[in-house]
């Protein structure tokens, strides 16, 4: 088709470089993808592999440079053009068309090919996709129903829909339990026949290690490294800037840290944050909380306790109810039936800033930067209405915890890599002086080496002796930092106890496996 | 994957364009027309004059629903589009053109029109563009009451051999039933597809391969285009145009507010926003006030207790009732 050339490398990026006002995100990359390969690019949050992945789709225009798909110059095509040439790609966050159904989401993307072919045929060929890609069951879903992992499904369908010869995965993996990752490296290998090349963007070191042929490291828009995946992750100079400590030892269970940053802020963090570590009786206590979603039971009576100055790990899969349990703390959703009292008082039905008040702060998944104001101002916000002398001195407690957030203060709060707005979000977290911290799947898409230093940081304030709840999928990092755990499986606690005995507790591995077989059902 | 069945869920937003087929959607609404188009052998004149005002709102709303609930793009330019088909109307009635010439005319001129300013007005996204509308369609007016090719503010007379009340009560009811199967018919298409995928992401559709700019111009050129023909039966209505009435504000915010009430998205929401507005206004004839009060308060209330307006709300409540009976039998 259009004359294209059929044996070279499927794309040839040349000289390809992108600004975004003063800050060069790809600078004058060359990188060819070879026909029949799956090829990672990895690097730090902020290096410019999502730019990479907008420039080749056409999404954003370059500043300079070339791009070829088989030998025909693309520079100059709209997204459009792209897609009908060949061109699908998932995005980081999942970006489904809500108001249609998961079909009609894919029947729109197979419009887009050339091939002649019926309407039935095409609904036949969609539907194929759909069973491939798990969604059978979720054809006439509404797309905007989907859970987080049935939406990177579709993401996925969506894009084999328009049956590209290039396929670019934006860390699909992100968010994944253990299973689900086994499962999406199983799909991304069986791609390999359909798809003339593709190209993984992942933090989950799993996925490039098993499905990609060929690895580049990206970091401040340049490529550091390009060569056999094994060949380039065992790269020194890769460790140091990307993978950081967890790369020697990935299947440690507790992750390194560095000892030495922790002492000298440890008394800042105890200015800042209201502990009450004297008494003994539970700060958080949740007594058979039910939370309702429509038709859907989400929570089917939790039991829950948080003692002042305790960290407590809340583990499970995706779906198994633990954010859910996090906003009913927060008072973002309402309970059906149940308790919780927080300081001995009720908080179930207070409106969410009436529980902020009380000591509750929550650092949610997916950041929720204020991209309008700057980092100052994201966390003047957040510090609630108080006298300006007292944001003054938690601000400086602040910058001291995070240096990089005093140096960035005027910046804009996204204008950051996605590790350091991580750092923002936990900051402000802690600028209203809580006595709980809810800190929900924080090292979502972050980088192997920004999670190290967001842990760091965590262990930082969880030593102050402030009570925090970690939200987290991955088990080992949150088993290291908490005392106690619990896991919760379909709404309900499956298994509780002392961080050590849980992660001994064969039970556990079960939960996790187990997870992916009722998993991906409509919800 | 287990192998159960295709789950098939009733959701109002994707219901509407499955639900049984094109064939006897088109001979439910061809039973509706029939029915419409005996009115004048029934009724009185009041009547008719209330029948009219209906279907032309009807078929107004029906075409900014198609801009704005499928396609995302929220006009308030729509005076701009009647205007120029009254004014084509006018223009034309001069030279003596045939009515059914002049409406055809009319409709093409605003799908032009649509197309010149669609590079300008598709560069603004979101409120921009609804901005960007607002603003042509008040510029536009300002122009037109200025413009001595025109005759300025004082308008045109229509010379011609008026029409009877009652043809001009079927050339709206062909303009409404026409508008009603242009949306139903475009539902139909993969073109719905790529409207909606425009409306839900911009950025993601053109990924996906659709022509962004394409698809919203058909959008636009085809509401336009339905505008611009009753904007000429119009003309033919009042015998008088004049740049404030036929390019007024009035136009713009009564069709939002029945679109609004009825239901945004859905196909039968213009008719029921236009029924009720129609009648709320006419029974309220005495006491503008307490009608303008009465429209705000419903609005109100719409928005609150059915975001997806009456015609949602009934399709809601069928669908329910239907589930009830289904469990029961």
């Amino acid at each position: 088709m259009n004359g294209a050339d059929l044996t070279g490398p499927v794309v040839e990026v040349r000289g390809l470089t992108r600004r975004f006002g003063g800050v060069v995100a790809v600078s004058n990359l060359d990188l060819d993808v070879q026909r029949g390969e799956v090829l990672g690019v990895i690097g730090p949050n902020g290096a410019g592999k999502s730019t990479l992945v907008g420039l080749i789709s056409g999404a954003l225009a370059p500043t300079a440079g070339r791009i070829t798909l088989n030998r025909r110059d693309i520079t100059g095509d709209s997204p459009a053009t792209r897609a009908r040439l060949g061109i699908g790609r998932t995005h980081q966050t999942p970006r489904p068309f809500e108001e249609m159904t998961v079909l009609e989401n894919l029947l729109l993307a197979a419009d887009a090919v050339s091939r002649p072919r019926s309407a039935a045929q095409r609904h036949k060929d969609c539907t194929e996709i759909l069973g491939d890609t798990g969604l059978a069951r979720d054809a006439a879903t509404r797309a905007g129903q989907l859970t987080l992992l049935q939406r990177k499904r579709l993401e996925l369908a969506r894009a084999l829909a328009l049956e590209p010869c290039l396929i670019m995965l934006d860390e699909i993996g992100a968010g994944l339990v253990e299973a689900e990752t086994t499962e999406l490296i199983e799909l991304v290998r069986s791609m390999r026949d359909h798809v003339d090349a593709t190209l993984v963007i992942e933090h989950v070191m799993e996925v490039i290690t098993e499905c990609c042929d060929r690895t580049v490291v990206l970091d401040l828009g340049t490529m550091i490294a390009d060569g056999p995946t094994q060949q380039v992750l065992a790269d020194p100079a890769v460790a140091a800037v990307y993978l950081g400590t967890s790369a020697s030892s990935p299947s440690d269970e507790k992750p390194p840290v560095d000892p030495t940053p922790v002492s000298p802020v440890g008394h800042v963090v105890g200015r800042l944050v209201g502990t009450d570590a004297a008494t003994t009786t539970p700060l958080l206590t949740l007594r058979d909380v039910v939370v309702d979603y429509g038709h859907l039971r989400a929570l089917h009576g939790v039991d829950l306790e948080v003692n002042p100055g305790e960290c407590v790990a809340l583990l499970g899969s995706n779906g198994s109810g633990k954010t859910t349990v996090a906003s009913a703390i927060a008072g973002t959703v309402a309970l059906q039936s149940g308790q919780i009292l927080f300081d001995g008082e009720e908080l179930a039905g207070r409106r969410p800033d009436q529980i902020s008040h009380r000591g509750v702060s929550l650092c949610i998944e997916g950041r929720r930067i204020f991209a309008t104001l700057s980092v100052e101002e994201n966390l003047q916000v957040a510090a609630g209405d108080v006298p300006r002398h007292v944001i003054r001195e938690r601000l400086d407690a602040v910058y001291e915890i995070f240096p990089i957030l005093a140096e960035r203060r005027h910046r804009s709060g996204t204008a950051m890599s996605g590790g350091q707005q991580q750092l923002l979000a936990v900051a402000r977290a802690l600028m209203s002086s809580p006595k709980l911290v809810v800190f929900d799947e924080i090292s979502l898409g972050l980088s192997p080496i920004a999670v190290d230093q967001l842990y760091q940081t965590l262990e930082v304030v969880i030593a102050s002796g402030v009570a925090s709840i970690l939200v987290e999928q991955h088990i080992d990092r949150g088993l290291a930092l908490a005392s106690r755990a619990y896991v919760l499986s379909n709404g309900r606690v499956a298994l509780s106890g002392a961080a050590s005995e849980v992660r001994d507790d064969p039970a556990l591995s079960a939960l996790y496996v187990g997870a992916s077989n009722t998993n991906g059902g409509s919800p | 994957m287990t192998s159960s069945p295709p789950l098939v869920l009733d959701d109002p937003a994707t219901a509407d364009r499955r639900r049984s087929p094109l064939g006897r959607e088109l001979a439910i609404l061809a039973a509706v027309a029939a029915c419409l188009f005996l009115m004048p052998y029934v009724v009185d004149d009041y009547a008719l004059q209330v029948g009219y005002l209906i279907l032309q709102l009807a078929a107004l709303a029906t075409a900014w629903n198609l801009l704005a609930g499928y396609t995302g793009l929220v006009s308030l330019g729509s005076a701009a589009f009647v205007g120029i088909g009254t004014y084509t109307m006018a223009m034309l009635d001069e030279r003596a053109a045939p009515v059914w010439f002049a409406i055809i005319a009319a409709g093409v001129v605003a799908a032009v029109f649509a197309a010149v300013v669609s590079p300008a007005m598709f560069r603004l996204r979101g409120l921009y563009f609804t901005i960007g509308t607002l603003a042509l369609a008040e510029a536009l007016r300002m122009w037109m009451v200025n413009a001595r090719t025109f005759n300025g503010a004082a308008g045109i007379y229509l010379t011609g051999r008026p029409p009877a009340f009652y043809q001009l009560y079927w050339l709206v009811l062909v303009a409404a039933i026409g508008a009603t199967a242009v949306v139903v018919v475009i539902l139909r298409r993969p073109l719905a597809l790529r409207l909606n995928a425009v409306r839900d992401d911009e950025d993601v559709a053109a990924e996906m391969g659709v022509r962004v700019f394409r698809a919203k111009l058909v959008a636009f050129a085809v509401s336009g285009s339905l505008m611009g023909i009753i904007g000429a039966v119009q003309a033919l209505n009042t015998r008088v145009v004049v740049p404030n009435g036929a390019f007024g504000l009035t136009w713009t915010v009564n069709i939002v507010l029945v679109a609004l009430i009825g239901g945004l998205g859905t196909r039968t929401g213009p008719w029921i926003g236009a029924v009720f507005a129609i009648l709320l206004q006419e029974s309220l004839r005495g006491y503008p006030e307490i009608h303008l009060a009465i429209t705000g308060a419903v609005l109100l209330l719409v928005i609150r207790f059915a975001p997806s307006g009456i015609g949602g709300a009934m399709a809601d409540g069928r669908r329910r009732l239907a589930r009830v009976w289904r469990t029961r039998s």
